[in-house]
C-alpha cells in the first residue's frame, strides 16, 4: 500500500493506461498450437499403421485428395479405400470421443475440486450401458446402426437424471452425495444389466461386451456424422464456462463473493457434462481412464487455468486416444479393444500420481 | 449511485438465521450509510462472521437485506457483487493461479461469457495491487505468497470490484503490524472518500482507532451500537465478553482505551499507600491493584501521569495544585491515608521543593517501603534538604530495588 487513494483517484482520472499484459504465460499460449500439430502427427501415423501398412507419405496424401486439396490419380484404389472408409472414421471417432471425456474430466475435477471426479462418476456410464443392452437384446442395435447410440444416450441422460435428484440438498447439488449415489446407481444398473444379459444369446452377449470394453472397430462415417456436431458445440459451450471454473477453484463462497452462482453453474455444467459424455461413449462404449487420467497430466503441463486446461485436455484425450488406438492395432494376432490399452496405460499412471501425491501429503 | 437520503446504503431488518437448529442470528436490525467504517465487535461465536455472509446474500435467513433501497433477495450474483465486495476469513488457495489472475476475479461481475478482461480490467487490477503494495507479487503463483501477502492480494481484488459498500471478515488476521496499521488507515481514506466499509474487527484497540461506528455482537445479538466512546464502556465489555475492563480515555492518544487487568485471586485486606510522581508509582500501583491490594495514593501534583493510572485502576488518590508546595489539606489527608495503611512505599521518585511534604509525610508510616533504582543524589533538587530527609527514612525502611518489590510484600 505504497499511494494514497487520492494518488489512486488521479491515476483513473489521467486515465494512465498501463501495458496490458496476457494473464498465461506464453510458453502455455504455444501448447494448443504444438498439441494439434501433434494430434495430426499421430492420426497420420493411425490412418498408415494396420494389417495393410500405407507409407506415411502416401497415408498423408490420401487424406488431402479426400479433403480436396490434391488431385493424384496414382494412389492405389485399395489403400485408399483402407483409409478413407474403415481407418479414418475409427481415428476421427477416437479424437472425438477422447477429447469429450477428457474435456469432461477436466469439468469435472474444477467443478467439484476433487481429482477424482472423472465423467464416470455420474453415472453416466452405466446408464448409456443399459441402453446399450436394451438396444442389443430387444434388437433395435441390428435394425439401424443409429438406434444403439441413440439408447445409450437416453439411458445416460436417465441415469444422470436420477443421480442428480438424489443429490439435491434444499435445491443445491452436494458433491459427496453426488458421488455417492453416482456409486450407487451405477452398481443398481450394473445387477440389471447383468440380470439382462443372463437371458441374452451369445450373440448379444458377445456384441456389449465389445461394446462395453471401448471399441473402435467396425466405426463409420455414420457414426463420426452422428457425433460430430454434438461432440464440436457441447465443448465449445463447455469452453465458455472456463473463467467459471477458474472461480469454483477459489472455494464456493470467494465465487459467490465475484459474482458467480456456483449451484447454477454446476447444474449447468453437469448437465452439458453428462451430455456430451453421453454423445461420445453413446458410439464406441465407456471407454475407461481417459477423463481421469488427460486432465490430470494436462494440469500439470497447464497449471489450473481452465481457459487452456480444458481445450489443453481435450487435445491431449484425443491425442490419447489415437495413440491407444495405434496399439491395439499393433499385436499381429489381431486387434485387442482400445479400452484395455487405455485401462492398461491409465491405471498404473494413476497409481503412479497416487503414491506421488500421498508422499508429498497432497489430497488423496 | 444512490444518495437519496431516504435510502440508506444499508438497511438490514430483522435478520434471523438458523444453522442445523441452532439460532446464529437473532433479530438482527441495523443501517449503514455513505462514508462509515463500521467495526463489527463481539467474542467468538458472537455471529460477526455470520452476520457479514448474511449481508453478502451468501446466507440465507429470515429478514430483509437491503441495498440502497432494493432487496437483495431478488438479486442475481452478479449483482451483488457489483454492489458489495467482501474479503474472507479464509485466504487459502490451493490452485497457482497468479495474483494477477485473483485480483481480476474482481471484475467478473463486469465481464459477460464471452468477453475477456479489457484493458480497463487490467488497468483496475493493476491500480489497486499498487495500492495494496503487491504489483511486485503480479505473475507469482498465489498458493507460494505468504498468509499476509496472499491476504493483501485478495484486498486488491475486493477493491477491483469497486463496490460502494466492502466487507472485511478479519482483514488483518494474518498481517503484520505495518500492513495491519495500512489496511485499517486505507480503509478508513476509502471511507472517507465514500466508500462504506463494515468490517469484523478482533482486536478492539484497533477497531477503535479506526472505526467511525462500532457494532457490539454477543450470541446473535447486537448489543450496542453507535460511537466507539458509547460502545465501549465498562458495562457492555463485561456484559460482551465477561471480563472486568477498566475503560478510560488514553491520554496519549485522546481516544478510548481500556485495561484489562489481570484478576486477583484473593482480595487480601491489606491497605497499602503509594508515595510518587513523575511516573514512578505507576507499575507499582498497576502490579499491587492487580495482586488485590486496597490501593490508594498521593500526593500527585495536577496533570501527574501517576494520575492516569490511578483513574484506570480506580485507586484513590491525593492531589495538589501543579508547580506549587503540597497544600495543608492533602498533607493532612497523606498523613490519615499512611497511618490508616499497612504499608507505605516511597516510589523512584524526584525531590523537589513542592512535593518536599510528601517525606515528611513517610515518616508517619508503621512499616516503610523504599524503592531504589537509581542514586538518590541524582534525584534530588532541593540542595540537600531533600536528601536529608530521604536517609533519615531509610534508617527505619526496607529498601529495594522496583524488581523486587513482590519479595517484601505480604
Amino acid at each position: 500500500m505504497s499511494k494514497d487513494t487520492s494518488r489512486i483517484n488521479m491515476d483513473i482520472e489521467a486515465g494512465n493506461v498501463l501495458k496490458r499484459t496476457r494473464t498465461i504465460p506464453q510458453k502455455m499460449r504455444a501448447v494448443l498450437p504444438f498439441m494439434s500439430l501433434l494430434l495430426l502427427s499421430v492420426i497420420i501415423v493411425a490412418v498408415s499403421v494396420g494389417t495393410v501398412y500405407v507409407p506415411l507419405d502416401r497415408a498423408f496424401r490420401i487424406i488431402l485428395a479426400h479433403m480436396g486439396l490434391l488431385q493424384d490419380p496414382s494412389l492405389p484404389q485399395d489403400q485408399n479405400s483402407i483409409i478413407f472408409l474403415v481407418r479414418l472414421p475409427r481415428v476421427l471417432i477416437a479424437c472425438l470421443a477422447g477429447g469429450a471425456l477428457a474435456a469432461c474430466g477436466a469439468v469435472m475435477q474444477g467443478m467439484f475440486r476433487n481429482p477424482m471426479a472423472d465423467p464416470g462418476i455420474l453415472g453416466v456410464s452405466s446408464g448409456a450401458g443399459l441402453g446399450a443392452v436394451i438396444a442389443i437384446t430387444l434388437g433395435f442395435a441390428a435394425q439401424s446402426i443409429y438406434l444403439l447410440p441413440i439408447f445409450a444416450s437416453v439411458g445416460a441422460m436417465l441415469a444422470v437424471a436420477v443421480i442428480y435428484v438424489l443429490s439435491l440438498r434444499k435445491g443445491k447439488i452436494a458433491p459427496l452425495t453426488l458421488i455417492l449415489s453416482g456409486i450407487a446407481v451405477s452398481t443398481f444398473v450394473g445387477a440389471f444389466i447383468q440380470l439382462i444379459l443372463t437371458n441374452s444369446n451369445t450373440y448379444e452377449l458377445h456384441k456389449f461386451v465389445f461394446w462395453t470394453m471401448g471399441g473402435l472397430n467396425g466405426m463409420m462415417w455414420d457414426q463420426v456424422r452422428l457425433i460430430t456436431a454434438p461432440v464440436i458445440i457441447l465443448l465449445l459451450i463447455l469452453m465458455l464456462f472456463s473463467r467459471d471454473l477458474n472461480l469454483m477453484q477459489l472455494g464456493e463462497e470467494e465465487a459467490q463473493a465475484v459474482g458467480l452462482d456456483p449451484s447454477r453453474t454446476r447444474k449447468l455444467l453437469l448437465l452439458i457434462a453428462s451430455l456430451l459424455t453421453a454423445s461420445a461413449i453413446s458410439v464406441c462404449g465407456p471407454v475407461g481412464f481417459v477423463g481421469l487420467i488427460v486432465p490430470h497430466i494436462m494440469r500439470l503441463i497447464t497449471g489450473p487455468d481452465h481457459r487452456i486446461l480444458i481445450p489443453a485436455s481435450a487435445l491431449g484425450g484425443s491425442i490419447f486416444l489415437v495413440v491407444c488406438d495405434i496399439i491395439s492395432r499393433l499385436p499381429a494376432g489381431g486387434e485387442i479393444s482400445v479400452g484395455i490399452i487405455t485401462a492398461m496405460l491409465g491405471a498404473p499412471y494413476f497409481l503412479y500420481l497416487l503414491i506421488k501425491t500421498r508422499k508429498e501429503g497432497g489430497i488423496f | 449511485m444512490s444518495t437519496d437520503a431516504d435510502k440508506k446504503l444499508l438497511a438490514v431488518d430483522g435478520l434471523s438465521l438458523q444453522i442445523n437448529g441452532a439460532s446464529i442470528l437473532k433479530n438482527i436490525c441495523a443501517e449503514a450509510d455513505n462514508r462509515e467504517f463500521i467495526g463489527l465487535i463481539g467474542p467468538n461465536g458472537a455471529g460477526k462472521t455470520t452476520l457479514l455472509k448474511s449481508i453478502n446474500g451468501i446466507n440465507k435467513g429470515s429478514g430483509k437485506v437491503e441495498i440502497c433501497g432494493e432487496n437483495l433477495a431478488g438479486m442475481s450474483r452478479r449483482v451483488i457483487a457489483s454492489k458489495i465486495a467482501m474479503l474472507h476469513q479464509d485466504t487459502s488457495v490451493a490452485f497457482p493461479f497468479s495474483a494477477m489472475d485473483i485480483v481480476l476475479t474482481g471484475r467478473y461481475h463486469q465481464l459477460g461469457r464471452l468477453k475477456s478482461e479489457r484493458p480497463e480490467d487490467y488497468e483496475i487490477a493493476r491500480k489497486y495491487m499498487e495500492f495494496t503494495d503487491t504489483l511486485k507479487f503480479e505473475t507469482r503463483p498465489i498458493n507460494t505468497l505468504s498468509g499476509g501477502e496472499r491476504q493483501r492480494v485478495l484486498f486488491a481484488k475486493v477493491l477491483a470490484q469497486e463496490t460502494e459498500l466492502i466487507l472485511l471478515d478479519e482483514p488483518s488476521a494474518s498481517l503484520d503490524i505495518a500492513h495491519e496499521e495500512q489496511i485499517f488507515k486505507y480503509s478508513a481514506e476509502l471511507c472517507r472518500n465514500g466508500k462504506t466499509i463494515i468490517a469484523a474487527v478482533h482486536d478492539l484497540k484497533t477497531a477503535v482507532r479506526f472505526c467511525t461506528r462500532l457494532i457490539l455482537m454477543k450470541t446473535g445479538q447486537i448489543i450496542a451500537d453507535g460511537t466507539p466512546e458509547n460502545v465501549i464502556t465498562q458495562e457492555n465489555l463485561s456484559e460482551a465478553y465477561g471480563v472486568k475492563a477498566l475503560v478510560y480515555k488514553n491520554r496519549i492518544s485522546g481516544m478510548v482505551d481500556f485495561h484489562i487487568p489481570g484478576q486477583a485471586d484473593i482480595t487480601r485486606g491489606v491497605k497499602i499507600h503509594v508515595i510518587g510522581g513523575g511516573g514512578s508509582a505507576s507499575g507499582v500501583i498497576r502490579q499491587l491493584y492487580e495482586s488485590g491490594f486496597d490501593v490508594t495514593a498521593g500526593v500527585f501534583a495536577h496533570g501527574d501521569s501517576d494520575l492516569g493510572c490511578t483513574e484506570v485502576f480506580g485507586v484513590r488518590a491525593l492531589v495538589c495544585q501543579p508547580f506549587s508546595e503540597i497544600d495543608d489539606r492533602a498533607f493532612e489527608e497523606n498523613i490519615e491515608l499512611i497511618e490508616a495503611a499497612d504499608i507505605t512505599i516511597l516510589c523512584d521518585m524526584p525531590f523537589g521543593h513542592q512535593n518536599m511534604r510528601n517525606l515528611e509525610a513517610a515518616a508517619h508510616a508503621s512499616r516503610l517501603v523504599i524503592i531504589e533504582d537509581g542514586r538518590p543524589e541524582d534525584r534530588d533538587f532541593t540542595g540537600g534538604s531533600a536528601l536529608s530527609l530521604y536517609n533519615a527514612l531509610k534508617k527505619k525502611a526496607i529498601v529495594i530495588d522496583v524488581a523486587r518489590l513482590h519479595e517484601v510484600l505480604p
